[in-house]
């Protein structure tokens, strides 16, 4: 035998049924098809992806609030829909953005009252309370009233909430999602010292920021249109690209470049330009560095000039690309009929 | 030194049942500390109306012990909008802000956190019972000729086990609808002050309607509290004290059986549909 | 260019406000739901009286109190219809914040949300009425009815009821959100003193004074003198007074309320900025 699992998933997959009004006929909506995912006990796992490639879903899945259409899962060793009270005692949820909690108790008492729904003595759960304040950084704001907090604020008590019940799988959709650079990486410092302390936690997290997947995660599963298209370490993942070579280009041009005539040159995979302040930046992917003299020619030949030249090592939003085609922020997921 | 170890002993059973219903009700009693509005609308208001149908009674020229009658009516009504307001809506609220979601994924009975909700709110529907009580006596005169207190405790107690009972049955509706289950609770008044005999004797209905509203635990807790303290009662009563007891101690154990059954099974449902963590209609 | 906006604010509020109000369910279910609560608070009623008289319908006490408590429905409906919105844009939606930085005449969207209710409202009275009508000799002769005067009493009430909810309006946004709907609650007080279900006379007389102030009570008198001009005759609250003598006072009284309310209303809606309290969520 080798590592228990904290979360296994098998050919899971999940059909909405939807309506936009009453009268329209039910269409199905293909959230998440055939997922096979094997988490081992001690690893901070993420799961990255698009709107709307189905992180939630999964998420939701696992967490025991949906079941699946299809395929079955197992949190802690237990199946979420067979045994979910199993489930339920040895897990943690903090989604970004979520509003939960009461308003007009302060943050402390939200926390307490939290705490108690898992069954932490009220001494143990004040000072961990205090304790997980001051590490991230509220504790001068633990009486305010929590309908009084900022958007920051009310993320990092979310934070401190699931981290409170001490689970051992913990799951995070978009954990920083609303939070500055500054307290994005406290959350993110936090999050490893805290899977540092005790092998034998696990954590999900959900996200769609490349930083954060490849910064923080042991393994990455890159999913999209409910399909999970690639799952390693960051590293190994990014190896699959080394035979690709990564070019980022500045330059002054008077109009927006033709991709098309670029894309015919042999050798150029990747095209990609992003307008910014007084430049236009590339990204271009290059099979071998020869090709560049050629597309060095083809800027000649739009008259654009270039301002800066720099080759960069590969993002898993390079692997993204290599997978999909496109570039995250580009994907439009359009809703995918089942039948 | 390690910065979160792990947690000595999590309660579970029934130690984390009395936890949750203490974390749950704890928001609503510190709220209502800190928002005393509810004072006037919950307390004062609520006095006023049942005082209008105090008047009627007076208007239409009725025999004073119907004065009574509608006071203690009155009284137990709160209970109902406790039922109502309290525990089964409170349960669309909880969904429409993200709570839903996070009480289903911890460990603590739903059962527990509806009774939370409901303890919480319990003060306000006190002072409120008690309120109208007083004033009917003071006021309008009532006298109460209690035959057996014993029985009055007994009564009392069962209905609210069943109608808190009731009340979790109907509650579970919220974790599959949002909106139109908001809209069933608030049609559960009227008809429900109606067919329960909140303002006159039941027996009034005739016999079949009356058994029927039977199901109803207020019905025949009213019914029986109205006999054990007023002395016109028994003559106006629907059935024999002691029979509407046992009927009582029957719908108490149906009632909070089924709940648990009806709240688990809805709960898997509302998995199954992805009903618990909808929002916004 | 202030009025178009006033007029657009009240226009979409309504149909906002029906969209919310009748799109929950299919339309069958819906009118079901609208029918029963008001059948059910009159049968509450008729039942009390045939209890204590023996079914004695015909006496003008029972009209009375059948009319009365079938207009009355028009309190509840109205002052919930414009003060709910607040909790419901508040808390629920979450828009009242967009509401309030959008060039929208917040009374008036208010009176807009408020239309729907109005509407099932409506509903409602007609029903109950239709249901005396048939079922109960309530002694309503249509050849007899004083249109003019029951339109323009009806009028004047509703924009009287409109003005009182946004009082509740103004409340509403300084306090949190209670587990229920304010407009039925202060309804279900004034209940008591307006003379909707039995004569101001019954009422000891300290309590008297408190019903002469409320214009709801002289506009059910008038909205009585106009359907059942007999049943209005037997009973000599207010004898002395012609139906003009009512309408000014109903006019009169509206406007002193009308007035109030948009000062409270300012006042409160102030304090709320002032404190930061448009946006709050106030679940406990
Ligand atoms: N309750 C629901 N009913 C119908 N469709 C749903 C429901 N929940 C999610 N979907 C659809 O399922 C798909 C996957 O949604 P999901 O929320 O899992 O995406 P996500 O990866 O979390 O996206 P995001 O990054 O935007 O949070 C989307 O097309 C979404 O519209
Ligand atoms: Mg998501």
């Amino acid at each position: 035998m080798s590592q228990p699992l904290a979360v296994k998933t098998e050919n899971l997959g999940r059909i909405y049924k939807i309506r936009n009004n009453r009268k329209e006929k039910q269409r199905e909506l293909l959230a998440l098809e055939n997922v096979n995912l094997e988490i081992r006990e001690g690893e901070l796992f993420g799961l990255l992806g698009p709107n709307g490639a189905g992180k939630t879903t999964l998420i939701k899945i696992l967490t025991t609030l949906l079941s699946p259409t299809s395929g079955q899962a197992w949190v802690a060793g237990f199946d979420v829909t067979k045994q979910p009270a199993e489930v339920r005692k040895r897990i943690n949820m903090v989604s970004g953005g979520e509003t939960s909690g009461y308003g007009l108790l302060t943050v402390r008492e939200n926390l307490w009252m939290f705490a108690q729904f898992y069954g932490i003595p009220s001494p143990e759960a004040n000072r961990r309370i205090q304790k997980l304040a001051e590490i991230v950084g509220i504790a001068d704001r633990l009486n305010t009233k929590s309908s009084d907090l900022s958007t920051g604020l009310r993320q990092k008590m979310n934070i401190i909430r699931g981290f409170l019940t001490d689970p051992e799988v913990l799951f995070l959709d978009e954990p920083t999602l609303g939070l500055d650079v500054g307290a994005s990486r406290d959350v993110r410092s936090f999050i490893r010292r805290w899977m540092d302390e005790n092998p034998h936690r696990t954590l999900l997290l959900t996200t769609h920021y490349m930083v954060e997947a490849e910064e923080l995660c042991d393994r990455v599963a890159i999913i999209n249109q409910g399909r999970v298209l690639a799952c390693d370490t960051p590293a190994r993942l990014k190896q699959n690209l080394r035979h690709e070579i990564f070019f980022q280009v500045w330059v002054i041009a008077p109009r927006l470049l033709d991709d098309y005539s670029f894309l015919q040159i042999p050798g150029v995979k990747h095209f990609h330009q992003f307008p910014e302040e007084d430049s236009l930046r590339l990204e271009i992917t290059l099979e071998e560095e020869a090709v560049l003299s050629e597309v060095i020619n083809e800027f000649a030949a739009q008259s654009a000039r270039i301002l800066r030249l720099e080759k960069r090592e590969p993002t898993l939003e390079d692997v993204f690309v290599q997978l999909v085609g496109q570039r995250m922020e580009e994907v439009e997921n359009v809703t995918v009929s089942a039948n | 030194m390690s910065l979160f170890p792990p947690i000595e002993k999590k309660r579970s059973g029934w130690q984390l049942f009395l936890m949750t219903v203490v974390g749950r009700s704890y928001p609503r009693v510190v709220g209502m500390q800190r928002e005393r509005s509810w004072m006037f609308f919950d307390v004062f208001l609520p006095l006023l109306s049942v005082a209008a149908y105090v008047f009627v009674y007076r208007a239409i020229g009725a025999p004073e012990d119907y004065v009574g009658f509608v006071v203690v009516g009155g009284a137990m009504t709160a209970f109902w909008m406790n039922v109502l307001w309290s525990m089964s809506s409170q349960l669309y609220w909880e969904k429409e802000q993200g709570n839903l979601a996070l009480y289903i994924i911890s460990p603590a009975p739903m059962m527990a956190i509806l009774l939370g909700m409901a303890v919480g709110g319990l003060f306000a529907t006190l002072l409120r019972a008690i309120a109208i009580i007083a004033v009917g006596s003071l006021i309008f005169n009532v006298t109460y000729a209690v035959s057996s207190f014993w029985q009055l405790i007994a009564v009392f107690s069962l209905s609210m086990i069943a109608l808190y009972g009731l009340g979790m049955m109907s509650a579970s509706i919220f974790l599959l609808l949002s909106r139109e289950a908001w809209h069933l609770a608030n049609l559960a008044m009227e008809p429900v002050y109606l067919v329960s005999g909140m303002y006159f004797p039941v027996k009034n209905l005739g016999f079949w309607a009356a058994a029927a509203a039977s199901v109803i635990p207020l019905t025949l807790g009213l019914d029986a509290m109205r006999q054990l303290v007023f002395a016109s009662g028994p003559t106006l009563g629907f059935l024999r004290v002691e029979t509407e007891i046992g009927i009582l101690i029957i719908l108490s154990i149906v009632f909070v059986t089924a709940a648990r059954y009806l709240l688990a099974y809805i709960e898997r449902l509302a998995v199954r549909e992805g009903r618990l963590t909808e929002n916004r209609r | 260019m202030q009025k178009s906006i006033n007029l657009r604010s009240f226009l979409t509020a309504s149909w906002l406000g029906w969209q919310i109000e009748s799109n929950w369910t299919d339309p069958f279910l819906f009118a079901t739901y609208s029918i029963i609560k008001p059948v059910a608070g009159a049968a509450i009623l008729v039942l009390m009286y045939s209890i204590v008289t023996q079914g004695n319908f015909d006496s003008p006490v029972f009209a009375y109190l059948y009319l009365g408590n079938a207009f009355y429905q028009y309190v509840p409906a109205v002052l919930t219809g414009v003060s709910w919105t607040i909790i419901d844009d508040r808390e629920h939606y979450r828009t009242l914040k967009y509401i309030y930085t959008a060039p929208v005449n917040i009374p008036f969207y208010l009176f807009g949300r408020a239309v729907a209710k109005f509407i099932v409202g409506t509903f409602g009275v007609v029903i109950t009425i239709a249901a005396g009508v048939l079922f109960l000799n309530v002694p309503l002769d249509w050849s007899r009815v004083d249109w003019p005067l029951f339109l323009v009493a009806l009028f004047l009430g509703v924009l009287m009821l409109a003005l009182g909810g946004l009082i509740l309006a103004g409340i509403t946004l300084m306090t949190a959100r209670h587990s229920y709907y304010i407009g039925d609650v202060v309804a279900g007080g004034l209940f008591l003193f307006t003379g909707a279900i039995f004569p101001l006379e019954v009422l000891p007389g300290w309590l008297r004074p408190v019903g002469y102030i409320l214009p709801i009570t002289y506009w059910l008198e008038l909205i009585r003198r106009s359907l059942v001009g007999a049943v209005a005759e037997a009973f000599p609250t207010f004898t002395a007074l012609s139906n003009g003598d009512l309408l000014l006072i109903l006019a009169g009284s509206s406007l002193v309320f009308g007035i109030a309310s948009i000062f409270i209303f300012r006042y409160c809606d102030h304090q709320a900025r002032e404190r930061g309290l448009i946006d709050q969520t106030t679940n406990y």
